[in-house]
């Protein structure tokens, strides 16, 4: 399998391409991983820096209550001071 | 509670704590692993060390994964420069898929419920056969069918 064939826009020069499935798959599973992991830091810079919780959850693309949900704990404990709205 | 009750609540425990630490909503398997490295039972221990597994080299294994399957799809670690995320606020508690096919792995590995041991949960986690924990292992040069063999003779010896 190559990765290369999922893009619509990318040519293969861009992608580098697995030739492996497990590659791939784990690939996946990896990016998932990078990505909360992405969030849990620009959620809590953006909170630092004042953004309100609709501010993030519009750049996010999901709802208030999602990213109230999933931050707002964490970023009490930390110390991290949030603006009502 | 069996005494096995108590150490898989301590096991579970502890994997919460390094799904924590690693910023992870839900305990997987490769946290159950490094659990069994800072909290398993003695002989557990001695054959992961055995393999050069203790808890650091897991860890290390563990990253080295990570960034080996990011490289599959382009992408880098390095090029990400953000702080590092403050923890949650406690413990994990939730077990995720490759946690709960480890421990069902674990539990069918024994005939009968009391002739579960620490070493039977260990095993659980090694049967797997996609996924962080054997990628990790591999890439740390450690033969996972013959740990699996080495947890089943200590399992054998110790007339379990």
């Amino acid at each position: 399998m190559d990765l290369v064939n999922y893009g619509c826009c990318m040519s293969a020069d861009e992608i580098p391409a697995s030739q492996e499935p497990a590659d791939a798959l784990a690939a996946v599973a990896a990016l998932r991983r990078l990505a909360d992991q992405i969030e849990d830091a620009a959620v809590e810079q953006a909170m630092r820096a004042g953004w309100s919780w609709p501010q993030v959850a519009e750049a996010l693309g999901v709802t208030r209550q999602a990213v109230h949900k999933k931050h707002a704990k964490r970023l009490i404990a930390a110390g991290v001071k949030l603006r009502r709205r | 509670m069996a005494t096995i009750d108590h150490y898989i609540n301590a096991i579970i425990e502890q994997a919460g704590c390094e799904a924590q630490e690693t910023g992870s909503a839900t305990i997987e398997a490769h946290h159950l692993l490094l659990a069994i490295a800072v909290k398993g039972e003695t002989g557990t221990r001695q054959v992961l060390t055995s393999a050069g597994l203790d808890h650091q080299a897991i860890r290390d294994a563990l990253d080295r994964e990570f960034e080996h399957s990011l490289s599959a799809a382009g992408v880098s670690l390095a090029a990400f420069d953000l702080p590092r995320p403050s923890r949650a606020a406690k413990p994990s508690t939730q077990l995720g898929a490759s946690a709960k096919l480890a421990l069902e792995r674990g539990f069918a590995s024994a005939d009968r419920k009391r002739d579960l041991r620490p070493a039977h949960l260990l095993l659980g986690v090694l049967r797997a056969q996609a996924g962080t924990v054997p990628r990790a292992l591999t890439l740390a040069g450690v033969d996972q069918a013959e740990l699996a063999a080495r947890v089943m003779r200590s399992l054998t010896l110790e007339g379990g």
